[in-house]
């Protein structure tokens, strides 16, 4: 049967000692959207439940010189911030397609990118949004690029006594619009068969930075450098977008496989579609 | 079967649960308060029929930790009408509007509707079915759930 | 059968479903919610492979666990055969032929212990080979799926021996009459019925061995009869069971069969002597609960020169699974369209159901209607185009109209086809829309349904008892089940027009068998038809019951009234009044729970309130005192379907016209509904809030089975068990509907209306497959119409 000893400790420095203290026998868990379903789904749970759901101090939207996201802010939050929506645009359609208002009430975006789930609603966005993860743990704090940040399905470069404490996203991507498209059966309570996250920064028509990034088309979340060395310096234009879409859906940016949730042949399909849209509205919201 | 004591408020009551560790929210209330207004449609957080407000959100009471409730102000479906039996405005519109039919999801509905109009009351269509996309519903099509809540809403003012 | 009330109080009136408002308030009791003393909690334990022999089943530590109160194999159970065809037992023990068969259960103190459990038994198999394929499975050599049939004789195919064959006319003749002939293949998978309370029971036996199931059947008589013969099979013959419905948390047809966990709680509850419980959590639900069945159809259709149909030609083949359910009956409710949706003299339909290792199917809303109206109107829209004629107008050429009779015998009485096509074509702008293509098109197709009664069972009666009291509640003993449809609203309605009472004087009790006359059960969209036929019979019983009463009371109250006048004022003059108004009940009437004369509706002194007549009428105090009660059986003048499979089996059918406008995005395959229109005859409409909601609810459901809903099976196991990875529909995902509401009053209906439950689902698959052509060029013959699919076909027209 299970059981746990389930605790809740109030500062970060408690949870460090806490993880240290219990090592393997312990998980963090946050708004629960994924621990719990894990432990309901494979009737087998850890010994120690660290929460950190209390930390409220982790919980933040804040733009200074750069913008700061602590670990803990839940997706409802980056869905209903206005600064969210407008400079970073890409994180709120991502954050506000998760699940449902429910989920996006209790899970953080956090949970999201330590889930490490190669359909994370937040990662695509964070990609393309050139974020940093902040990380605190017994031997100090440390930060990594996003990109390096998932290492495998499920896994990231977060140490077992490490905890995520901020996603911090350069200032300088306020002059680049964004977007994220989740690609799925329903509107609603889905995972994505496919997600595509670009954004991109505008020198009249001519694009002069891009970052395309794509989920659930590899092992992790990826970006798809090809597709975006490619649209560098071109303009903004069907012939330049349909191109850099199909160069993302190619091998050489990605490798899809056939799943219960989507064929491999499908999912190339939805990238060379949708890039270009996605491209196109991030332009849109770039001059606004 | 190690067990915790919890103290919250719960439909405006001060009460205590003294429940195993590993029980949910939607436990506690069902089988420690008897309170079985929010129902268990699949235990995963996927259909929204253990729906209840925790603080002023909407949450999915399967998925909540008895312990995280310590010190939380939690309100169900049981908690909404008046003492003398006076139904909120959203119990009366979804009685007059068909918005309920088996009525299994009606309590995840409503409280989600609830947590919608507190903090927005007069949303527009969209954000209605932005509120209730995570509350699953197969006798009704949404449609007459949707009117309801307008209704509600109307009458609010 | 109708009461003529100049204009009625209720009837066709939306009265809020007020009677329900414990669904608002969390005070209804469903099954999840239902506990008796000392109830166990049972769980099951199924197959892990899809077709292997159970080598060796090791229970001990299962039973070693504590909390664990029983723990039962096919072998500590008689080896009892149920089901349709008798083609399983209980739990299973020596082979299992799916993947979901039951192969042990468990009975312990909690529902978290049962499961550790069922966990802890250990189960020896050897797999043997299975097949998946119908079309193979049907093949001489295949793999039998069962070796002996029910009463142990040898099995030679995987064919299942049912007669469903139908032929009416000339067809050879038919074809040679024809101008144009087109043929397809269609196909349809399964889809769960996403009820959102699980499925569960809790069986209770009492000190004499009597059974009580609190059961959300709806077919609350059947369960009895397949109850009592597996009793006199397991040493209960002559017990006595009596099951009752709690609150339902949806139905859909999953609700019309004895299942097997529902024998298998029974059995639980022998071993235990206690209350058990068995409540499905939704991953068994997606995995265990037979779905809607399957079909593959090939179907011919022709038309002569002018666009009249001439022939309708078609081969099914079913895959059965494993056991058999009502999916295997679902032949029986298609030949209805198949032989009388629209007007065609020759007709052939056979379907063959064959065996696999599969899951098998059960009932869901329109029970084979759905399926075959895919084929029919698929086969409707690409014959209409070989005849160059608008697939509107080729229908309203070929519709079917008020006293027809059909191929299958069917007599149809009040038909508003003609209007609902019409509406449809209205309501989407067709004749400018049709034809575009680019992108945008529309669709349309129809359908016919049961919707007065069905006599699928010898009798298809439905009894309703009503009851007063002497403060003017009326009980009414419903012989049926409440699954959310609004039977109580509706009902109450029926009964206080009927009886002059006000709706919420009513309270009612539905599916307890203690109580309830006999149902045929709660399907086939025959519930507000039967029970309101009864209901008026009964209620007009009573009302005769009640002006006798008042007839006798009255003047004796009237009088008296007098005599206490003159003695408090002995001035008082006693007015002179024709007792001769009131000397006779049939020139009384009741209204309003008032008690008058026909003639003079607003006598001073003849109107009385019922509560008085009643109570005068109870406590008489010499004896002869009476209580009103009456009840009515009501089975129509209807035929059971002969060998040939013809006869008019319902009082009056339903029809109706779905019509969708499309958006298709041809990069994507991505389709967007713009616009539903669903057209519904329904004779009257009894609470027309409530009826939208029955088209609504049905209508959306028939979206998700022809754009996403599937349940996903490799190898015999059901892959998207959940419903994160079911597409069922969410609020988000909008589709505008409209519905319209046509009413040409039916004869035989209670105040003129017919059933609805069913029909809004019917033809929603096959309009949006229509309107998917009109708007990029390319047919998805296969349910569901998914953006690959679309994407497929239009890359292989390139």
């Amino acid at each position: 049967m299970i059981d746990y000893d389930y605790l809740r400790p109030d500062n970060l420095e408690e949870v460090l000692g806490l993880l240290k203290e219990h090592g393997p026998k312990a998980t963090l868990i946050a708004g629960g959207t994924d621990v719990m379903v894990k432990i309901r789904n494979t009737k087998k749970a850890p010994e120690v439940l660290v929460s950190i759901r209390g930390l409220k101090d982790l919980r933040y939207i804040e733009k200074r010189k750069d913008y700061h996201i602590g670990a803990l802010t839940t997706h409802r939050m980056l869905e209903q911030s206005e600064l969210v929506r407008t400079e970073l645009s890409a994180l709120y359609d991502g954050a506000s397609r998760v699940g449902s208002v429910q989920v996006r009430n209790v899970a953080t975006v956090g949970g999201n990118i330590c889930n490490a789930a190669p359909s994370a609603d937040t990662a695509g966005p964070l990609l393309v949004l050139d974020a940093i993860a902040f990380m605190e743990g017994p031997e100090g704090k440390r930060s990594v690029p996003i990109t390096e940040f998932f290492t495998g399905t499920y896994k990231t470069v977060l140490k077992t006594d490490e905890v995520l404490t901020e996603i911090k996203i350069p200032g300088e991507m306020e002059h680049f619009g964004s977007a994220y498209w989740k690609h799925s059966r329903r509107k609603a309570m889905n995972l994505p068969i496919l997600g595509i996250a670009v954004s991109l920064k505008l020198d009249g028509e001519i694009i002069s930075d891009v970052r395309i990034a794509l989920t659930v088309a590899a092992p992790t979340p990826v970006r798809a450098y090809k597709a975006e060395d490619f649209l560098k310096g071109k303009a903004l234009s069907d012939e330049a977008l349909n191109e850099a879409g199909k160069i993302a859906a190619s091998t050489e940016c990605c490798s899809l496989r056939d799943s219960l949730r989507g064929e491999a042949w499908y999912r190339a399909e939805i990238i060379e579609a949708y890039v270009p849209r996605m491209a196109r509205l991030a332009a849109e919201r770039r001059s606004k | 079967m190690k067990k915790v004591s919890v103290s919250f408020t719960l439909n405006g009551d001060s009460v205590t649960a003294e429940v195993p560790v590993t029980w949910t929210l939607l436990k506690t209330l069902r089988e420690y308060f008897e309170l079985t207004g929010a129902k268990e449609g699949c235990g995963v957080g996927e259909c929204g029929a253990c729906t209840v407000i925790m603080d002023g959100e909407a949450i999915n009471s399967c998925l909540c930790p008895i312990p995280e409730v310590e010190g939380r102000s939690v309100t169900t479906i049981e908690g909404l009408a008046d003492e003398d039996g006076t139904l909120h405005p959203l119990q009366e519109a979804f009685l007059k509007n068909n918005g309920v039919q088996c009525g299994f999801c009606t309590s995840g509905m409503i409280m989600s509707s609830k947590a919608l109009l507190d903090h927005n009351p007069d949303p527009t269509e969209d954000e209605i079915r932005t509120s209730i996309a995570g509350n699953f519903c197969r006798c009704t099509g949404y449609v007459q759930i949707v009117e309801s809540v307008k209704m509600a809403a109307k009458d609010g003012k | 059968m109708e009461e003529k009330m100049p204009d009625h109080l209720f009837v066709g009136k939306s009265i809020p479903r007020t009677i329900e408002a414990d669904k608002v308030t969390g005070k209804a009791v469903y099954i999840d919610d239902l506990k008796r003393p000392g109830m166990l909690y049972g769980k099951i334990l199924y197959s892990k492979h899809a077709h292997a022999k159970i080598k060796k089943i090791d229970t001990s530590k299962a039973e070693k666990l504590e909390g664990v109160r029983a723990v039962l194999t096919g072998q500590d159970i008689p080896d009892v055969r149920v089901g349709f065809l008798k083609d399983q037992t209980v739990l299973k023990k020596d082979v299992v032929r799916q993947y979901r068969d039951e192969v042990a259960a468990v009975a312990a103190i909690s529902p978290e212990i049962a499961a550790e459990a069922a966990d802890l038994i250990k189960v020896e198999y050897e797999k043997l080979p299975a097949v998946f394929d119908p079309f193979e499975a049907m093949k001489q050599e295949s793999q039998l799926v069962h070796e002996l049939d029910a009463r142990g004789r040898p099995l030679k195919s995987n064919i299942l021996p049912l007669p469903w064959k139908f032929e009416a006319g000339d067809m050879e003749q038919a074809r040679k009459d024809s101008t144009y002939i087109s043929k397809d293949t269609v196909s349809t998978t399964w889809v769960n019925q996403c009820c959102m309370g699980t499925s569960g029971c809790i069986a209770e036996f009492d000190q004499n061995n009597n059974l009580t199931l609190y059961d959300q059947t709806n077919v609350i008589f059947g369960h009895i009869g397949r109850i009592t013969e597996y009793f006199s099979q397991i040493g209960l013959r002559g017990k006595k069971i009596r099951v009752v419905n709690p609150v339902v948390g949806g139905s859909f047809g999953t609700k019309l069969d004895t299942d097997i966990y529902e024998f298998i709680a029974i059995q639980l509850a022998l071993k235990t002597r206690k209350p058990v419980k068995i409540l499905f959590d939704r991953k068994e639900e997606f995995r265990a609960l037979p779905p809607r069945q399957p079909a593959v159809f090939t179907i011919e259709q022709g038309c002569d020169k002018e666009g009249r149909l001439t022939f309708r030609h078609c081969e099914a083949i079913l895959d059965n699974g494993a056991y058999t359910s009502w999916g295997a009956t679902t032949p029986s409710v298609m030949i209805m369209p198949m032989s009388s949706l629209y007007r065609v003299p020759n007709v052939y339909f056979k379907a063959t159901c064959v065996y696999t290792n599969n899951i098998y199917a059960q009932a869901m809303r329109g029970y084979g209607n759905p399926q075959a109206t895919f084929a029919v109107e698929t086969s409707m829209d690409t014959l209409a185009e070989k005849a160059g004629i608008d697939p509107a107008e080729f229908r309203l050429i070929n519709r079917n109209r008020p006293g027809d009779d059909t191929p299958m015998k069917l007599r149809i009485t009040s038909c508003g086809l003609e209007e609902c096509i019409t509406a449809v074509k209205e309501k989407l702008n067709w004749d400018n829309k049709k034809g575009k293509q680019k992108g945008r098109g529309v669709g349309m197709a129809s359908l016919i349904h049961v919707a007065g009664g069905a006599r699928v069972t010898k009798s298809d009666g439905h009894g309703i008892m009503v009851k007063l009291d002497e403060y003017g509640h009326v009980d009414v003993i419903e012989s049926g089940t409440d699954q959310g449809q609004g039977s109580p609203t509706v009902i109450s309605q029926i009964v206080a027009e009927a009886l002059g009472v006000r709706p919420e004087d009513i309270f009612l009790t539905f599916g307890d068998t203690a109580l309830a006359l006999w149902d045929a059960g709660t399907h086939a969209s025959r519930h507000t038809f039967m029970a309101g036929n009864a209901a008026i019979g009964a209620c007009a019983k009573a009302k005769r019951q009640i002006l006798e009463m008042a007839v006798e009371q009255m003047p004796k109250i009237i009088k008296s009234g007098f005599k206490r006048k003159k003695r408090k004022d002995p001035g008082f003059v006693e007015p002179d009044l024709d007792f001769g108004l009131i000397a006779n009940p049939e020139d009384m009437d009741i209204r309003d729970r008032m008690i008058f004369p026909k003639n003079d509706p607003d006598h001073p002194h003849f109107k009385l309130p019922l509560t008085q007549i009643l109570q005068n009428g109870l406590h008489v105090g010499i004896g002869q005192s009476k209580v009103v009660v009456a009840e009515e059986f009501y089975d129509p003048p209807t035929e059971m379907l002969n060998w040939e499979m013809k006869g008019n089996l319902s009082m009056t059918y339903a029809f109706g016209t779905c019509g969708v406008e499309v958006e298709v995005d041809e990069q994507t395959g991505e389709i967007k509904i713009l616009n539903l229109v669903s057209a519904h005859d329904v004779g009257k409409a009894m609470n027309p809030t409530l009826l939208l909601g029955q088209i609504y609810g049905a209508a959306y459901t028939g979206v998700g089975y022809g754009l996403t809903e599937e349940i996903k099976v490799q190898n015999g196991r059901v892959m998207n068990p959940s419903f994160r990875d079911y597409q069922m529909l969410t609020a988000m995902d909008v589709v505008p509907i409209e519905a319209v509401i046509i009413e040409p009053i039916d004869e035989a209906g209670p105040y003129g209306a017919k059933g609805v439950g069913e029909p809004g689902l019917v033809p929603t698959a096959p309009a949006i497959a229509n309107a998917v052509y009109d708007a990029v060029g390319v047919r998805i013959t296969d349910l569901p119409i998914t953006p690959e699919k679309i994407l497929t076909a239009l890359k292989e027209r390139k």
